[in-house]
């Protein structure tokens, strides 16, 4: 029983960073119906430009968690205007590929600064686990759970009561309308890359703070959570927040019951297989927007 | 047109490439050179590189092969086994060159056929003992005990601390690995031994590729009662596995192979290394050997801005060797494949100057040494506290 | 001088071409490509097959995702079904290729129409995950099913034979990879002038008129899945005769995803796209590690620092052909080919 709990427990801990980096995705898809792929170079250069802050120029950790979280936003932005704004009202699967080729760039970029090597990462968590019960769990994640509770309250503050966050949500139901509404639907894109580079820097900081290393690897994680996002809704903020809780758990339970009787590996394919059932059940994700289609 | 213009720049950088090719003077050795810059094993792939790249620049200063200038032909693959495949052929086939200095398993694996084909020497920083049989791999080389000796002397290391430690009955031991050929490679091996000196494996824990938790693994193995376990995997792996490790109070002594266990390891992990112990066929760079001189040099005039390691260190022991092959060859005029290999199976206990334990190949025997360093983390340091002797027996040959 | 439409009937508008002189260009250009080997070095012989295999594979993906709409991720997937199928059948079967290579693309359309399933109710990005699945599900039985694939070690082949014909080396594997391209190149690009390619088409411009005009979609769009397979899988089994050793990692979800980049860059729902972005995508890796080679034969030690600018190119070029030719390269050449044709009266 207490194997079972404690798997449970791992996968919710540790499904909230792929609920924390899912966050990133959805809330550009929301507005821009474009996936993400540099998602994860977006992790890594938030990370990589704290540790900067931190280790070479001194600047206290706090201080220099604020700075990139503003150096994020301005890349968010500059990204917006330089590759996607020149792309507004192309396919779709175009915006995609621009995001593959953005991954590319960035991850030269950052070889080409920091370089290829593991760095280490400066300890932000104490290694010392919390006892839920009889159940440890590791700082980290619980600071991970913790800025997911945040930000989920924050996101649906944002998009009830700003101006902005109507604006977003009115981007997203239809751009047309939002145009003749008065609405700047390129200010709107603007302010979702940047919020999504934001919410990923965050992201990024709080995985190498876990990971203890930081090193271009570390961008994997943009694809990894790409099944949290779908099976929750792609389009959906509390689906990306229970997608990746129950992605972790299925992780977990698959890798606790399934493993020792394969030999190994199912952890990572079994969520798949489930993933795809469930989808064929709910196959807008589990709270994603159902289309419906007219012709 | 911008059509053109590319095509014109595109014909401009092939025609550049193509010119100095031709230029190359007589007095030239080329060897060849696939490594991983960038790809997914880049971060111990690039100082492996730059320690054999600095080798052949300092063995070029000091007057070469006999007067003959040393040419890495070297380029990135990657780690994508179809680019490394390309390169082969290109290094082969049109630069001609008389061996190749290869990198991982990917590449090795995927051109360990071919070597044989073409009689290329092709040394790697794959140390799989499958490898190290030449009846079957004539052409492969590389500059450090087989995997599988390493987990040996590792599973001798446990037996001993087990017994000093006043632990009755067997010692319980697990091992965990990724799903690719670089982690399974010992394990078989392991097992065995196991088997025949008396220590229990009750457990074989998969590591995906790009895990980022391990709890339910160790789960698995706190429920089995393990008390040691290998971790074979790389360097942020091993971190991962010692933290989640710490969350769950496990007691388990870990210990790691040469890829997972370097100076970088106490970097990411810290105090949780403490106490970790690990193969480590090259020493730590700075390490006050006779060899480390040179290489302490080198990295100053080089890039002394880059951090390096036991990585760096294991490039210049790799290089060494096959410079020194490359001399034999030359002195019997017999600059080709064939006799480079020839040179290298007559290296009977090659010094590196204690950057990596004297080797020995035979034409028959390809395995370098049998002696394999453990070494521990303490204090932050990797201390050594033995070496491990394996008998050169015919039934773990190639095994 | 032609410069109009003069196609009267049906038949004319569908036809390949549109005037004989296209076709005697285009046989010209095949004879050329046929004799090249013989003056190509092993190297740009590798060079000239991969892109052989690349456009298969690019062919096989634009048929399901291009034509039909429908987005897949699995394509490393269908290859290493294809791969490790011939793996078998050649080595441990000791097959003739004539046999193997078939029987490997009908092997992959089965596990493609399997994966294919999911697309009754999954659409767009939802549908990608479900072939990111197959992805993972094909890795896993790869990995583990040591006795029939070799497992994490991989697995070698022997050279193609068949009737005492060894091919042995690039050059012959060049005249077995070539023609097979080429066949398959015809046999899609008359695909779409048939029913069922016309259906495929259907279904990606609308699915739901598609079935009111009497489009069983269900049924399309897995038979678009399996002709996309099949041909993914001839292409994974000519990888395999030519790489002679593949294991697992020859099959990276990268692989899926340049595949992917392929047909967008190239133009999705174009043969000549699929041609051109094959070539490209082949080519571009090739030819900035020659430029970077060069620059390190002046430079010595500059390897290692220019390493990480290849794949910033690469990047780079892909943004700035999306940005300035988002239709993909096939669209550019037929606004350079309705340029030359009318030139100089381009009005």
């Amino acid at each position: 029983m207490e194997f079972f709990l404690q798997l449970l427990l791992n996968g919710i801990v540790v499904g909230s960073i792929y609920s924390l980096v899912g966050l990133g995705f959805v809330v550009i898809y929301k507005s821009t119906s474009v996936l993400n792929f540099a998602q994860g170079e977006f992790l890594v250069l938030g990370a990589y430009i704290c540790l900067t802050l931190t280790v070479q120029y001194q600047v206290p950790f706090f201080w220099a968690f604020l700075l990139t979280l503003v150096f994020s936003a301005l890349m968010g932005i500059l990204t917006e205007r330089l590759i996607l704004r020149p792309m507004i009202g192309e396919p779709v699967i175009s915006l995609i590929m621009v995001t593959l080729g953005l991954s590319s760039l960035l991850k030269a970029i950052i070889q080409g600064i920091w370089g290829t090597e593991l760095r280490p990462f400066p300890d932000i968590f104490p290694a010392e686990p919390v006892r839920i019960g009889p159940l440890p769990v590791s700082q980290g994640y619980l600071i991970s759970l913790g800025s997911v509770a945040v930000l989920l309250v924050i996101f649906t503050l944002f998009f009830k009561f700003t101006r902005s966050g109507v604006a977003m949500r009115a981007t997203a139901f239809s751009q047309q309308v939002s145009l003749s509404m008065g609405i700047s639907v390129k200010r709107i894109f603007a302010l979702a890359w940047s919020i999504a580079a934001v919410v990923s820097a965050i992201g990024g900081v709080l995985l190498a703070g876990i990971r203890g290393g930081l090193d271009g690897a570390m961008a994997f994680f943009g694809l990894k959570v790409i099944p949290v996002v779908i099976l929750g809704g792609l389009d959906s903020i509390a689906g990306a927040i229970v997608g990746g809780p129950i992605m972790g758990i299925l992780e977990n339970l698959a890798g606790g019951y399934l493993d020792p009787l394969v030999g190994g590996g199912a952890k990572e394919v079994a969520p798949f297989v489930i993933l795809v059932l469930i989808l064929t059940i709910k196959p807008y994700g589990l709270f994603g927007k159902i289309k419906i289609e007219r012709v | 047109m911008n059509v053109r213009k590319n095509l014109a720049a595109i014909l401009a950088a092939a025609a550049a490439a193509v010119l100095p090719a031709q230029a190359t003077a007589q007095q030239e050795i080329k060897v060849g050179g696939i490594f991983d810059l960038t790809g997914v094993t880049s971060d111990v792939g690039k100082p492996f590189a730059q320690g054999v790249q600095d080798c052949v620049a300092v063995t070029n200063d000091a007057g070469g092969i006999n007067g003959k200038k040393i040419k890495l032909l070297g380029a990135d693959y990657a780690y994508k086994i179809d680019q490394a495949r390309a390169l082969y052929k290109k290094l082969v086939n049109d630069d001609k060159v008389v061996m190749i200095q290869g990198w991982g398993t990917g590449d090795t694996e995927a051109l360990k056929d071919f070597v044989g084909q073409d009689k290329i020497p092709y040394f790697s920083g794959s140390f799989a003992a499958p490898l190290s049989d030449p009846s079957k791999f004539p052409y492969n080389f590389f500059v450090a005990p087989t995997y599988s000796e390493q987990l040996r002397s590792w599973l001798d290391w446990v037996k001993q601390d087990y017994a000093k430690s006043g632990g009755k009955g067997k010692p319980k031991v697990a091992f965990m690995f990724g799903d690719n050929a670089y982690g399974k490679a010992p394990i078989a091996a392991g097992k065995k031994y196991g088997a025949e000196i008396g220590v229990d494996v009750v457990d074989e824990a998969v590591l995906p590729p790009n895990f980022q938790d391990a709890t339910s693994q160790l789960l698995t193995m706190k429920q089995k009662g393990v008390e040691y376990a290998y971790i074979n995997v790389t360097t942020t792996g091993v971190s991962l596995v010692l933290r989640d490790a710490k969350k769950l109070g496990l007691t388990v002594k870990f210990g790691s192979n040469p890829y997972g266990f370097s100076e970088s390891l106490v970097a990411v992990a810290g105090p949780l290394a403490e106490g970790v112990t690990g193969v480590v066929p090259h020493v730590p760079f700075g390490t006050p050997v006779p060899g480390m001189a040179v290489l302490e040099a080198a990295h100053q005039k080089y890039h002394p801005t880059d951090k390096h390691d036991a990585m760096y260190v294991r490039g210049w022991a790799t290089c060494l060797v096959w410079v020194e092959g490359l001399r034999g060859a030359e002195k019997a005029g017999q600059l080709n494949g064939p006799g480079v290999k020839a040179a290298i199976e007559k290296l009977a206990d090659f010094s590196t100057g204690g950057l990596a334990q004297s080797v020995t190949y035979t034409p028959t025997d390809h395995r370098p040494t049998m002696t394999t360093s453990i070494y521990q983390i303490q204090g932050g340091k990797l201390v050594k506290i033995g070496d491990y002797i394996m008998p050169r027996t015919k039934e773990w040959f190639g095994l | 001088m032609r410069c109009g439409d003069f196609r009267q009937t049906y038949a004319d508008d569908m036809s390949l071409f549109e005037s004989p002189l296209p076709r005697v260009l285009l046989a010209g250009f095949l004879v050329f490509l046929l004799v090249l080997p013989q003056f190509a070095t092993t190297y740009w012989l590798d060079v000239l097959n991969r892109i052989c295999i690349a456009i298969v594979g690019a062919v096989g993906l634009n048929v399901v995702t291009g034509y039909t709409g429908l987005i897949s991720l699995g394509t490393a997937a269908f290859l290493a079904v294809g791969g490790f199928a011939t793996a078998a059948m050649a080595g441990k079967a000791g097959l003739p290729f004539v046999i193997v290579i078939p029987l490997s693309g009908l092997l992959t359309a089965m596990v493609g129409l399997v994966f294919g399933i999911p697309s009754l109710r999954l659409k767009g990005l939802y549908l990608a995950v479900a072939t990111l699945a197959a992805h993972y599900i094909v890795e896993f039985t790869v990995t583990h099913w040591d006795s029939m694939t070799g497992g994490v070690n991989g697995i070698s082949i022997p050279p193609a034979h068949f009737a005492g014909l060894q091919l042995s080396d690039d050059r012959k594997m060049f005249y077995l990879i070539f023609p097979v391209t080429v066949g398959l190149l015809f046999f899609t690009k008359n695909l779409f002038r048939t029913k069922v390619g016309k259906a495929f088409v259907a279904i990606r411009d609308q699915d739901i008129s598609a079935e009111v005009m009497g489009v069983n979609v269900f049924r399309y769009k897995l038979l678009s899945f399996a002709v996309s397979s099949f041909i993914v899988g001839v292409a994974g089994s000519l990888l395999a005769y030519q790489a002679r050793i593949i294991s697992p990692e020859n099959f990276p979800i990268t692989l899926a995803i340049d595949y992917l980049g392929m047909v967008i860059i190239g133009g999705l729902g174009s043969i000549l796209g699929s041609i051109f972005g094959a070539i490209f995508i082949t080519l571009l890796p090739e030819m900035l590690r020659l430029a970077t080679d060069s620059m390190s034969n002046y430079w010595p030690g500059l390897m290692v620092i220019v390493a990480p600018i290849k794949m910033g190119v690469f990047g780079l070029v892909v943004i700035l052909f999306l940005i300035f030719e988002p239709d993909g390269m096939a669209a550019r050449w037929n606004h350079i080919k309705a340029y030359w044709k009318l030139y100089p009266f381009s009005y």
